[in-house]
Protein backbone atom coordinates (compact mmCIF):
# COMPACT_ATOMS: atom_id res chain seq x y z
CA UNK A 1 0.00 0.00 0.00
CA UNK A 2 2.81 2.43 0.61
CA UNK A 3 4.62 1.85 -2.04
CA UNK A 4 1.66 2.47 -3.73
CA UNK A 5 1.18 5.78 -1.97
CA UNK A 6 5.06 7.15 -2.77
CA UNK A 7 4.40 6.28 -6.57
CA UNK A 8 1.43 7.91 -6.89
CA UNK A 9 2.95 11.13 -8.17
CA UNK A 10 5.26 9.76 -10.06
CA UNK A 11 2.54 7.26 -11.83
CA UNK A 12 0.31 10.47 -12.44
CA UNK A 13 3.43 12.08 -14.63
CA UNK A 14 3.61 8.89 -16.41
CA UNK A 15 0.00 8.84 -17.19
CA UNK A 16 0.06 12.88 -18.24
CA UNK A 17 2.86 11.67 -20.19
CA UNK A 18 1.24 8.80 -21.97
CA UNK A 19 -2.07 11.00 -22.81
CA UNK A 20 0.28 13.94 -24.86
CA UNK A 21 1.87 11.57 -26.72
CA UNK A 22 -1.22 9.81 -27.75
CA UNK A 23 -2.90 13.41 -28.44
CA UNK A 24 -0.26 14.35 -29.82
CA UNK A 25 0.29 11.72 -32.21
CA UNK A 26 -2.77 12.19 -33.32
CA UNK A 27 -2.30 15.81 -33.98
CA UNK A 28 0.94 15.09 -36.29
CA UNK A 29 -0.98 12.55 -38.48
CA UNK A 30 -4.32 14.51 -38.98
CA UNK A 31 -1.70 17.40 -39.73
CA UNK A 32 0.27 15.48 -42.34
CA UNK A 33 -2.55 14.30 -44.02
CA UNK A 34 -4.87 18.23 -44.11
CA UNK A 35 -1.14 19.28 -45.32
CA UNK A 36 -0.04 17.05 -47.31
CA UNK A 37 -3.06 16.76 -49.53
CA UNK A 38 -3.74 20.85 -49.15
CA UNK A 39 -1.04 21.15 -51.00
CA UNK A 40 -1.62 19.06 -53.50
CA UNK A 41 0.95 15.69 -52.84
CA UNK A 42 -1.76 13.63 -52.37
CA UNK A 43 -4.59 13.61 -54.35
CA UNK A 44 -7.60 14.47 -52.38
CA UNK A 45 -9.71 12.71 -55.21
CA UNK A 46 -8.27 9.52 -53.36
CA UNK A 47 -7.32 10.10 -49.45
CA UNK A 48 -10.02 12.73 -49.07
CA UNK A 49 -8.96 15.56 -46.43
CA UNK A 50 -9.63 15.26 -42.79
CA UNK A 51 -11.54 18.39 -42.86
CA UNK A 52 -13.80 17.16 -45.15
CA UNK A 53 -14.30 14.02 -43.40
CA UNK A 54 -15.51 16.09 -40.41
CA UNK A 55 -17.98 18.26 -42.10
CA UNK A 56 -19.23 14.87 -43.57
CA UNK A 57 -19.43 13.62 -40.17
CA UNK A 58 -20.88 16.81 -38.94
CA UNK A 59 -23.54 16.13 -41.84
CA UNK A 60 -24.54 12.94 -41.28
CA UNK A 61 -24.77 13.16 -37.54
CA UNK A 62 -26.45 16.60 -37.83
CA UNK A 63 -29.10 15.85 -40.09
CA UNK A 64 -29.69 12.74 -38.59
CA UNK A 65 -28.82 10.13 -41.36
CA UNK A 66 -25.97 8.46 -39.96
CA UNK A 67 -28.28 6.89 -36.74
CA UNK A 68 -30.41 4.14 -38.62
CA UNK A 69 -27.11 2.68 -40.31
CA UNK A 70 -25.25 2.53 -37.29
CA UNK A 71 -28.10 1.41 -34.86
CA UNK A 72 -28.79 -1.50 -37.54
CA UNK A 73 -25.46 -2.60 -37.58
CA UNK A 74 -25.10 -2.45 -33.75
CA UNK A 75 -28.47 -4.29 -33.45
CA UNK A 76 -26.64 -6.99 -35.59
CA UNK A 77 -23.94 -7.06 -33.70
CA UNK A 78 -25.63 -7.24 -30.27
CA UNK A 79 -27.97 -10.15 -31.50
CA UNK A 80 -24.62 -12.01 -32.88
CA UNK A 81 -22.57 -11.27 -29.93
CA UNK A 82 -25.83 -12.74 -27.66
CA UNK A 83 -26.74 -15.52 -29.78
CA UNK A 84 -22.99 -16.48 -30.31
CA UNK A 85 -21.95 -16.13 -26.89
CA UNK A 86 -25.37 -18.46 -26.06
CA UNK A 87 -24.09 -21.11 -27.43
CA UNK A 88 -20.26 -21.13 -27.41
CA UNK A 89 -21.16 -21.27 -23.27
CA UNK A 90 -23.73 -23.81 -24.05
CA UNK A 91 -21.20 -25.97 -25.90
CA UNK A 92 -18.61 -25.13 -24.18
CA UNK A 93 -19.92 -26.57 -20.71
CA UNK A 94 -21.25 -29.45 -22.36
CA UNK A 95 -17.79 -30.57 -24.07
CA UNK A 96 -15.63 -29.78 -20.73
CA UNK A 97 -18.15 -31.99 -18.65
CA UNK A 98 -18.30 -35.03 -20.86
CA UNK A 99 -14.83 -35.84 -22.48
CA UNK A 100 -15.73 -38.70 -24.93
CA UNK A 101 -18.62 -36.22 -26.68
CA UNK A 102 -15.28 -33.81 -27.06
CA UNK A 103 -13.43 -36.27 -27.88
CA UNK A 104 -15.56 -36.99 -30.91
CA UNK A 105 -16.52 -33.45 -31.59
CA UNK A 106 -13.09 -32.09 -31.85
CA UNK A 107 -11.92 -32.32 -35.37
CA UNK A 108 -15.38 -31.21 -36.84
CA UNK A 109 -15.02 -28.02 -34.50
CA UNK A 110 -11.51 -27.60 -35.70
CA UNK A 111 -12.46 -27.80 -39.57
CA UNK A 112 -15.51 -25.45 -39.13
CA UNK A 113 -13.58 -22.88 -37.13
CA UNK A 114 -10.99 -22.63 -39.94
CA UNK A 115 -13.39 -21.78 -42.60
CA UNK A 116 -12.39 -18.33 -43.79
CA UNK A 117 -15.38 -16.79 -42.45
CA UNK A 118 -15.53 -14.22 -45.81
CA UNK A 119 -16.51 -17.31 -47.97
CA UNK A 120 -19.66 -17.71 -45.88
CA UNK A 121 -21.34 -14.41 -46.90
CA UNK A 122 -22.17 -15.17 -50.26
CA UNK A 123 -24.30 -18.42 -49.17
CA UNK A 124 -25.43 -16.55 -45.96
CA UNK A 125 -27.17 -14.00 -47.76
CA UNK A 126 -28.61 -16.89 -50.21
CA UNK A 127 -29.94 -18.34 -47.09
CA UNK A 128 -30.97 -15.57 -44.87
CA UNK A 129 -31.53 -12.88 -47.45
CA UNK A 130 -29.90 -9.43 -47.64
CA UNK A 131 -31.83 -8.42 -44.07
CA UNK A 132 -30.45 -8.50 -40.11
CA UNK A 133 -30.81 -12.25 -39.88
CA UNK A 134 -27.65 -12.89 -42.91
CA UNK A 135 -25.17 -10.63 -40.83
CA UNK A 136 -26.31 -12.15 -37.48
CA UNK A 137 -25.45 -15.85 -38.74
CA UNK A 138 -22.02 -14.40 -40.16
CA UNK A 139 -21.26 -12.77 -36.82
CA UNK A 140 -22.19 -15.73 -34.90
CA UNK A 141 -19.44 -18.27 -36.82
CA UNK A 142 -17.02 -15.48 -35.44
CA UNK A 143 -18.19 -14.81 -31.59
CA UNK A 144 -19.16 -18.84 -30.96
CA UNK A 145 -15.84 -20.13 -31.58
CA UNK A 146 -13.88 -17.57 -29.61
CA UNK A 147 -16.46 -17.83 -26.61
CA UNK A 148 -16.58 -21.55 -27.16
CA UNK A 149 -12.96 -22.07 -26.78
CA UNK A 150 -12.86 -19.93 -23.71
CA UNK A 151 -15.19 -21.64 -21.85
CA UNK A 152 -14.17 -24.77 -22.90
CA UNK A 153 -11.07 -24.07 -20.86
CA UNK A 154 -12.15 -22.01 -18.06
CA UNK A 155 -14.53 -25.13 -17.05
CA UNK A 156 -11.78 -28.06 -18.04
CA UNK A 157 -9.09 -25.88 -15.63
CA UNK A 158 -11.16 -24.90 -13.02
CA UNK A 159 -8.70 -25.44 -9.61
CA UNK A 160 -8.77 -28.81 -8.37
CA UNK A 161 -8.25 -27.79 -4.81
CA UNK A 162 -11.18 -25.11 -4.88
CA UNK A 163 -13.71 -27.67 -6.45
CA UNK A 164 -12.53 -30.35 -3.80
CA UNK A 165 -12.64 -27.45 -1.02
CA UNK A 166 -15.91 -27.22 -2.12
CA UNK A 167 -17.12 -30.66 -2.16
CA UNK A 168 -15.62 -31.35 1.10
CA UNK A 169 -18.41 -28.15 2.37
CA UNK A 170 -20.63 -30.87 1.40
CA UNK A 171 -21.48 -29.07 -2.60
CA UNK A 172 -23.51 -31.69 -4.65
CA UNK A 173 -22.87 -31.66 -8.48
CA UNK A 174 -25.40 -29.31 -9.14
CA UNK A 175 -23.83 -27.22 -6.65
CA UNK A 176 -20.29 -27.16 -7.75
CA UNK A 177 -21.93 -26.09 -11.06
CA UNK A 178 -23.22 -22.83 -9.84
CA UNK A 179 -20.21 -21.78 -7.12
CA UNK A 180 -17.69 -23.24 -8.10
CA UNK A 181 -17.51 -24.44 -12.40
CA UNK A 182 -19.86 -21.12 -14.04
CA UNK A 183 -17.86 -18.57 -12.21
CA UNK A 184 -14.65 -19.65 -12.96
CA UNK A 185 -15.38 -20.23 -16.47
CA UNK A 186 -17.00 -16.63 -16.27
CA UNK A 187 -13.59 -14.91 -15.30
CA UNK A 188 -12.74 -16.67 -19.01
CA UNK A 189 -15.31 -15.65 -20.67
CA UNK A 190 -14.82 -11.99 -19.68
CA UNK A 191 -11.17 -12.27 -20.51
CA UNK A 192 -12.52 -12.94 -24.21
CA UNK A 193 -15.65 -10.38 -23.91
CA UNK A 194 -13.33 -8.02 -26.04
CA UNK A 195 -12.86 -10.17 -28.50
CA UNK A 196 -15.85 -11.37 -29.04
CA UNK A 197 -18.01 -8.18 -29.22
CA UNK A 198 -15.46 -6.75 -31.74
CA UNK A 199 -15.82 -9.39 -34.28
CA UNK A 200 -18.85 -9.27 -33.67
CA UNK A 201 -19.30 -5.51 -34.80
CA UNK A 202 -16.76 -6.68 -37.53
CA UNK A 203 -18.94 -9.56 -38.32
CA UNK A 204 -21.98 -7.25 -39.16
CA UNK A 205 -19.79 -4.58 -41.24
CA UNK A 206 -18.24 -6.98 -43.52
CA UNK A 207 -21.55 -8.63 -43.91
CA UNK A 208 -23.33 -5.58 -45.19
CA UNK A 209 -20.67 -4.83 -47.23
CA UNK A 210 -20.69 -7.99 -49.35
CA UNK A 211 -25.07 -6.81 -49.63
CA UNK A 212 -27.36 -5.22 -47.55
CA UNK A 213 -29.80 -2.34 -47.66
CA UNK A 214 -28.68 -0.16 -44.29
CA UNK A 215 -26.03 -0.47 -42.22
CA UNK A 216 -22.47 0.75 -41.76
CA UNK A 217 -20.80 -1.48 -44.17
CA UNK A 218 -23.50 -0.44 -46.70
CA UNK A 219 -22.99 2.87 -46.13
CA UNK A 220 -19.36 2.46 -46.98
CA UNK A 221 -20.08 -0.07 -49.84
CA UNK A 222 -22.13 2.66 -51.37
CA UNK A 223 -19.63 5.35 -50.74
CA UNK A 224 -16.95 3.18 -52.56
CA UNK A 225 -19.38 2.79 -55.96
CA UNK A 226 -19.20 6.00 -56.48
CA UNK A 227 -15.81 6.80 -55.64
CA UNK A 228 -16.69 9.04 -52.55
CA UNK A 229 -13.79 8.73 -50.53
CA UNK A 230 -15.05 10.96 -48.34
CA UNK A 231 -17.92 8.96 -47.53
CA UNK A 232 -15.83 5.45 -46.89
CA UNK A 233 -13.29 7.71 -44.31
CA UNK A 234 -16.35 9.04 -42.81
CA UNK A 235 -17.62 5.37 -42.60
CA UNK A 236 -14.43 4.42 -41.27
CA UNK A 237 -14.30 7.16 -38.36
CA UNK A 238 -18.00 6.63 -36.96
CA UNK A 239 -17.48 2.82 -36.78
CA UNK A 240 -13.96 3.35 -35.09
CA UNK A 241 -16.07 5.89 -32.19
CA UNK A 242 -18.75 3.16 -31.93
CA UNK A 243 -16.26 0.93 -31.35
CA UNK A 244 -14.67 2.94 -28.30
CA UNK A 245 -17.79 3.43 -26.88
CA UNK A 246 -18.79 0.17 -26.74
CA UNK A 247 -15.73 -1.24 -25.39
CA UNK A 248 -15.58 1.69 -22.65
CA UNK A 249 -18.96 -0.18 -21.80
CA UNK A 250 -17.64 -3.51 -21.98
CA UNK A 251 -14.65 -2.79 -19.75
CA UNK A 252 -16.85 -1.13 -17.20
CA UNK A 253 -19.21 -4.22 -17.29
CA UNK A 254 -15.92 -6.17 -16.69
CA UNK A 255 -14.73 -3.97 -13.75
CA UNK A 256 -18.35 -5.08 -11.73
CA UNK A 257 -18.39 -8.27 -12.20
CA UNK A 258 -14.55 -9.48 -12.35
CA UNK A 259 -13.87 -7.09 -9.37
CA UNK A 260 -12.88 -10.46 -7.17
CA UNK A 261 -9.44 -10.71 -9.19
CA UNK A 262 -6.56 -8.47 -8.55
CA UNK A 263 -5.66 -5.92 -11.04
CA UNK A 264 -2.98 -7.29 -13.27
CA UNK A 265 -0.86 -4.25 -13.80
CA UNK A 266 -0.17 -2.39 -17.19
CA UNK A 267 -1.74 0.66 -18.89
CA UNK A 268 -5.72 -1.03 -18.93
CA UNK A 269 -5.67 -1.29 -15.56
CA UNK A 270 -4.18 1.85 -14.99
CA UNK A 271 -7.11 4.03 -15.10
CA UNK A 272 -9.26 1.90 -12.65
CA UNK A 273 -8.93 4.33 -9.53
CA UNK B 1 -28.36 -34.24 6.66
CA UNK B 2 -24.65 -34.28 7.59
CA UNK B 3 -24.35 -32.70 11.14
CA UNK B 4 -25.07 -35.43 13.31
CA UNK B 5 -24.06 -36.02 16.31
CA UNK B 6 -21.67 -39.23 16.99
CA UNK B 7 -24.17 -42.01 16.86
CA UNK B 8 -24.56 -44.64 20.57
CA UNK B 9 -22.14 -46.91 18.79
CA UNK B 10 -19.64 -44.46 18.48
CA UNK B 11 -19.50 -43.34 22.05
CA UNK B 12 -19.39 -47.45 22.97
CA UNK B 13 -15.44 -46.88 21.45
CA UNK B 14 -16.09 -47.25 17.91
CA UNK B 15 -13.37 -44.62 16.58
CA UNK B 16 -13.80 -42.19 14.65
CA UNK B 17 -11.53 -43.43 11.69
CA UNK B 18 -10.87 -46.35 10.62
CA UNK B 19 -8.39 -47.52 8.35
CA UNK B 20 -8.07 -50.96 7.41
CA UNK B 21 -5.18 -52.20 5.01
CA UNK B 22 -5.67 -49.06 3.08
CA UNK B 23 -3.52 -49.23 0.14
CA UNK B 24 -3.73 -46.86 -2.84
CA UNK B 25 -1.99 -47.57 -6.27
CA UNK B 26 -1.70 -44.84 -9.13
CA UNK B 27 -1.13 -45.49 -12.69
CA UNK B 28 2.39 -44.13 -14.20
CA UNK B 29 2.22 -42.06 -16.74
CA UNK B 30 4.73 -45.19 -18.37
CA UNK B 31 1.96 -47.31 -17.53
CA UNK B 32 3.97 -48.78 -14.49
CA UNK B 33 2.09 -48.47 -10.87
CA UNK B 34 3.12 -46.77 -8.22
CA UNK B 35 2.17 -47.73 -4.91
CA UNK B 36 1.57 -44.82 -2.77
CA UNK B 37 0.62 -46.35 0.41
CA UNK B 38 0.01 -49.82 1.30
CA UNK B 39 -1.47 -51.70 3.71
CA UNK B 40 -2.59 -48.91 6.71
CA UNK B 41 -4.41 -49.53 9.43
CA UNK B 42 -4.59 -46.87 11.90
CA UNK B 43 -7.51 -46.31 14.48
CA UNK B 44 -8.06 -42.78 15.55
CA UNK B 45 -10.49 -42.38 18.61
CA UNK B 46 -13.04 -39.54 18.63
CA UNK B 47 -11.95 -36.25 20.04
CA UNK B 48 -8.12 -36.89 19.35
CA UNK B 49 -5.48 -34.92 17.61
CA UNK B 50 -3.12 -37.22 16.13
CA UNK B 51 -0.35 -35.86 13.47
CA UNK B 52 0.55 -37.94 10.55
CA UNK B 53 4.51 -37.22 10.32
CA UNK B 54 6.69 -38.85 7.51
CA UNK B 55 9.53 -37.97 5.04
CA UNK B 56 8.18 -36.00 2.20
CA UNK B 57 6.36 -38.25 -0.30
CA UNK B 58 5.18 -40.50 1.58
CA UNK B 59 1.75 -40.64 0.68
CA UNK B 60 0.47 -38.75 3.82
CA UNK B 61 -1.89 -36.77 1.66
CA UNK B 62 -3.16 -39.61 0.10
CA UNK B 63 -3.93 -40.87 3.98
CA UNK B 64 -6.05 -37.57 4.31
CA UNK B 65 -7.99 -38.05 0.86
CA UNK B 66 -9.07 -41.53 1.02
CA UNK B 67 -10.16 -40.28 4.73
CA UNK B 68 -11.66 -37.19 3.10
CA UNK B 69 -13.23 -39.51 0.40
CA UNK B 70 -11.88 -37.81 -1.95
CA UNK B 71 -10.06 -40.83 -2.92
CA UNK B 72 -10.85 -44.60 -3.12
CA UNK B 73 -8.23 -47.09 -1.33
CA UNK B 74 -7.22 -49.26 -4.53
CA UNK B 75 -7.70 -51.88 -1.25
CA UNK B 76 -8.80 -52.22 2.04
CA UNK B 77 -11.17 -50.31 3.54
CA UNK B 78 -12.04 -46.88 5.78
CA UNK B 79 -14.69 -46.76 8.22
CA UNK B 80 -16.10 -43.30 9.39
CA UNK B 81 -17.72 -44.01 13.26
CA UNK B 82 -17.70 -47.66 12.04
CA UNK B 83 -19.56 -47.07 8.59
CA UNK B 84 -17.58 -48.03 5.88
CA UNK B 85 -17.16 -44.94 3.64
CA UNK B 86 -18.17 -44.06 0.58
CA UNK B 87 -17.80 -40.70 -1.43
CA UNK B 88 -17.34 -37.67 0.17
CA UNK B 89 -17.22 -38.16 4.00
CA UNK B 90 -20.17 -35.72 5.22
CA UNK B 91 -18.69 -35.59 8.61
CA UNK B 92 -15.28 -34.16 7.69
CA UNK B 93 -13.74 -31.17 7.06
CA UNK B 94 -10.60 -30.56 5.40
CA UNK B 95 -8.23 -27.82 5.32
CA UNK B 96 -6.27 -28.19 2.12
CA UNK B 97 -2.25 -27.17 2.25
CA UNK B 98 -2.77 -24.76 -1.12
CA UNK B 99 -5.32 -21.95 -1.58
CA UNK B 100 -8.55 -23.27 -1.59
CA UNK B 101 -11.25 -20.41 -0.84
CA UNK B 102 -13.26 -19.76 -3.86
CA UNK B 103 -11.56 -16.64 -5.16
CA UNK B 104 -14.88 -14.94 -6.48
CA UNK B 105 -16.47 -15.02 -3.45
CA UNK B 106 -15.60 -12.13 -0.31
CA UNK B 107 -14.45 -13.55 2.70
CA UNK B 108 -17.75 -13.83 4.24
CA UNK B 109 -19.08 -15.88 1.84
CA UNK B 110 -16.72 -18.09 1.96
CA UNK B 111 -16.88 -18.52 5.57
CA UNK B 112 -21.32 -19.04 4.59
CA UNK B 113 -20.82 -21.33 1.71
CA UNK B 114 -20.67 -24.45 3.59
CA UNK B 115 -23.99 -23.66 5.49
CA UNK B 116 -25.72 -22.40 2.34
CA UNK B 117 -24.92 -25.48 0.63
CA UNK B 118 -26.74 -27.06 3.50
CA UNK B 119 -29.77 -25.01 3.34
CA UNK B 120 -29.32 -22.93 6.20
CA UNK B 121 -31.06 -19.70 5.29
CA UNK B 122 -28.68 -16.62 4.29
CA UNK B 123 -29.40 -14.26 7.15
CA UNK B 124 -28.52 -16.97 9.30
CA UNK B 125 -25.40 -18.50 7.87
CA UNK B 126 -24.53 -15.04 7.26
CA UNK B 127 -25.01 -14.53 11.56
CA UNK B 128 -23.22 -17.74 12.12
CA UNK B 129 -20.44 -16.70 9.67
CA UNK B 130 -19.54 -13.65 11.14
CA UNK B 131 -19.41 -14.91 14.56
CA UNK B 132 -16.44 -17.35 12.96
CA UNK B 133 -15.00 -14.60 11.43
CA UNK B 134 -14.85 -12.71 14.70
CA UNK B 135 -13.38 -15.57 16.51
CA UNK B 136 -10.29 -15.77 13.78
CA UNK B 137 -10.12 -12.01 14.15
CA UNK B 138 -10.90 -11.25 10.67
CA UNK B 139 -14.24 -9.68 11.54
CA UNK B 140 -13.22 -6.38 9.82
CA UNK B 141 -12.23 -8.25 6.59
CA UNK B 142 -15.69 -9.86 5.95
CA UNK B 143 -16.44 -7.92 2.61
CA UNK B 144 -12.48 -8.55 1.12
CA UNK B 145 -11.83 -10.99 -1.66
CA UNK B 146 -9.01 -13.50 -0.54
CA UNK B 147 -6.58 -12.02 -2.99
CA UNK B 148 -6.45 -8.93 -1.27
CA UNK B 149 -5.13 -10.59 2.54
CA UNK B 150 -2.52 -12.67 3.40
CA UNK B 151 -1.38 -16.21 3.64
CA UNK B 152 -2.20 -16.11 7.60
CA UNK B 153 -5.22 -14.73 6.92
CA UNK B 154 -6.61 -16.49 3.88
CA UNK B 155 -5.58 -19.81 6.29
CA UNK B 156 -7.58 -18.61 9.22
CA UNK B 157 -10.52 -17.96 6.45
CA UNK B 158 -9.99 -21.41 5.74
CA UNK B 159 -10.32 -22.78 8.85
CA UNK B 160 -13.31 -20.49 10.36
CA UNK B 161 -15.01 -21.94 6.64
CA UNK B 162 -14.65 -25.47 7.36
CA UNK B 163 -15.32 -25.57 11.22
CA UNK B 164 -18.73 -23.32 11.14
CA UNK B 165 -20.24 -26.39 9.35
CA UNK B 166 -19.14 -28.17 12.65
CA UNK B 167 -17.83 -31.29 11.56
CA UNK B 168 -16.64 -34.42 13.41
CA UNK B 169 -13.53 -35.08 11.79
CA UNK B 170 -11.25 -31.89 10.87
CA UNK B 171 -8.66 -33.37 8.20
CA UNK B 172 -5.59 -30.94 7.94
CA UNK B 173 -2.93 -31.01 5.27
CA UNK B 174 0.64 -29.04 6.19
CA UNK B 175 -2.21 -26.42 6.62
CA UNK B 176 0.60 -23.93 8.18
CA UNK B 177 3.90 -24.90 6.23
CA UNK B 178 3.60 -21.98 3.57
CA UNK B 179 3.24 -19.28 6.45
CA UNK B 180 6.43 -18.06 8.19
CA UNK B 181 7.34 -19.13 11.66
CA UNK B 182 5.88 -16.28 13.27
CA UNK B 183 2.57 -16.15 11.99
CA UNK B 184 2.95 -20.38 11.96
CA UNK B 185 2.87 -20.53 15.38
CA UNK B 186 0.23 -17.91 16.26
CA UNK B 187 -2.28 -20.30 14.08
CA UNK B 188 -1.07 -23.33 15.78
CA UNK B 189 -2.23 -21.84 19.23
CA UNK B 190 -5.26 -20.58 17.69
CA UNK B 191 -5.94 -23.81 16.52
CA UNK B 192 -5.15 -25.71 19.73
CA UNK B 193 -7.67 -23.11 21.10
CA UNK B 194 -10.18 -23.56 18.74
CA UNK B 195 -9.72 -27.34 19.46
CA UNK B 196 -9.46 -27.75 22.78
CA UNK B 197 -13.18 -28.39 24.39
CA UNK B 198 -14.31 -29.10 20.83
CA UNK B 199 -14.14 -32.77 21.08
CA UNK B 200 -13.46 -32.86 17.03
CA UNK B 201 -11.38 -35.72 15.90
CA UNK B 202 -8.33 -33.99 14.29
CA UNK B 203 -6.04 -35.89 11.58
CA UNK B 204 -3.20 -33.34 11.08
CA UNK B 205 -0.46 -34.14 8.54
CA UNK B 206 2.67 -32.09 8.57
CA UNK B 207 6.65 -32.99 7.90
CA UNK B 208 7.60 -30.65 10.52
CA UNK B 209 7.69 -33.15 13.90
CA UNK B 210 8.42 -29.93 16.42
CA UNK B 211 4.90 -28.58 15.19
CA UNK B 212 3.41 -32.48 15.52
CA UNK B 213 4.33 -33.14 19.16
CA UNK B 214 3.56 -29.43 19.81
CA UNK B 215 -0.06 -29.36 18.55
CA UNK B 216 -0.78 -33.65 19.01
CA UNK B 217 -2.27 -36.21 21.13
CA UNK B 218 -0.36 -38.85 19.27
CA UNK B 219 2.28 -39.25 16.66
CA UNK B 220 2.20 -41.35 13.73
CA UNK B 221 5.43 -41.88 11.76
CA UNK B 222 5.40 -43.29 8.37
CA UNK B 223 7.89 -45.10 6.34
CA UNK B 224 9.71 -44.09 3.04
CA UNK B 225 7.23 -43.61 0.14
CA UNK B 226 6.42 -45.37 -2.31
CA UNK B 227 4.29 -47.83 -0.54
CA UNK B 228 4.47 -45.97 2.49
CA UNK B 229 3.22 -47.78 5.85
CA UNK B 230 2.68 -46.91 9.18
CA UNK B 231 5.74 -47.37 11.50
CA UNK B 232 5.02 -46.30 14.84
CA UNK B 233 2.94 -44.77 17.28
CA UNK B 234 3.66 -42.40 20.17
CA UNK B 235 1.94 -40.89 22.83
CA UNK B 236 2.47 -37.51 23.52
CA UNK B 237 1.28 -37.18 26.91
CA UNK B 238 2.19 -33.39 27.47
CA UNK B 239 -0.24 -31.96 29.63
CA UNK B 240 -2.98 -29.59 28.10
CA UNK B 241 -3.31 -26.47 27.71
CA UNK B 242 -0.35 -26.03 26.37
CA UNK B 243 1.74 -22.74 25.87
CA UNK B 244 3.22 -23.44 22.43
CA UNK B 245 5.51 -20.84 22.78
CA UNK B 246 8.07 -22.18 25.20
CA UNK B 247 6.66 -25.87 24.89
CA UNK B 248 9.92 -27.24 22.72
CA UNK B 249 11.75 -25.93 25.46
CA UNK B 250 10.63 -28.48 28.10
CA UNK B 251 13.03 -31.70 28.80
CA UNK B 252 9.81 -33.94 28.03
CA UNK B 253 8.88 -32.56 25.09
CA UNK B 254 12.62 -32.69 23.80
CA UNK B 255 12.71 -36.43 25.43
CA UNK B 256 9.77 -37.09 22.79
CA UNK B 257 11.61 -36.13 20.43
CA UNK B 258 14.37 -37.64 20.62
CA UNK B 259 12.39 -41.04 20.20
CA UNK B 260 10.35 -39.97 17.89
CA UNK B 261 13.23 -38.16 15.38
CA UNK B 262 15.25 -41.89 15.85
CA UNK B 263 12.54 -43.52 14.06
CA UNK B 264 11.99 -40.95 11.83
CA UNK B 265 15.66 -40.39 10.63
CA UNK B 266 15.78 -43.70 9.24
CA UNK B 267 12.65 -43.04 7.27
CA UNK B 268 14.06 -39.64 6.25
CA UNK B 269 17.52 -40.91 5.33
CA UNK B 270 15.55 -43.63 3.31
CA UNK B 271 13.62 -41.28 1.45
CA UNK B 272 17.06 -38.58 0.77
CA UNK B 273 18.86 -42.10 -0.66
CA UNK B 274 15.78 -42.96 -2.95
CA UNK B 275 15.32 -39.39 -4.66
CA UNK B 276 19.08 -39.38 -5.16
CA UNK B 277 19.28 -42.76 -6.55
CA UNK B 278 16.56 -41.63 -8.78
CA UNK B 279 17.78 -38.71 -9.91
CA UNK B 280 20.91 -40.86 -10.85
CA UNK B 281 19.29 -43.01 -13.37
Amino acid sequence: MSEAGLSAGSERRRRGLVTTAQVGIAVLFLAAWQGLTAVGWLDPFFFSMPSRVLVRMWEWVSTGYIWRHLAVTLWEALLAFLLGALLGVIMGFILARIRILAEIIEPYIQMLNSIPRLILGPIFTLWFGLGVASKVAFGVTIVFFIVFYSTYQGVREVDAVVLNNARMLGASERQLLRHVLIPSALSWIFSSLHTSIGMAIVGAVVGEYLGAARGMGYLIAQAQGVFDTTGMFAGMVMMALAVLVVDYLVRQLERRLLRWKPAAGGAWQADAS
Amino acid sequence: MTVTTPSAAAREGVPAIRLRGATRTFAAASGSRYTAVQDVTLDIDEGRFVAVVGPSGCGKSTILNMVAGLMEPTSGTVEIYGERLQGINPRAGYIFQQDALLPWKTVIENVMLGLILRGVPRKEARAQGMAWLERVGLAPFADRFPYQLSGGMRKRVTIAQHWVTDPDILLMDEPFSALDVQTRQMMEAELLAIWSGSRKTVMFVTHDLEEAIALADEVVVMSAGPASRVVGRYTVDLPRPRNLMDIRMEPHFMELYGEIWSRLREEVLKSHERSRALGRQ
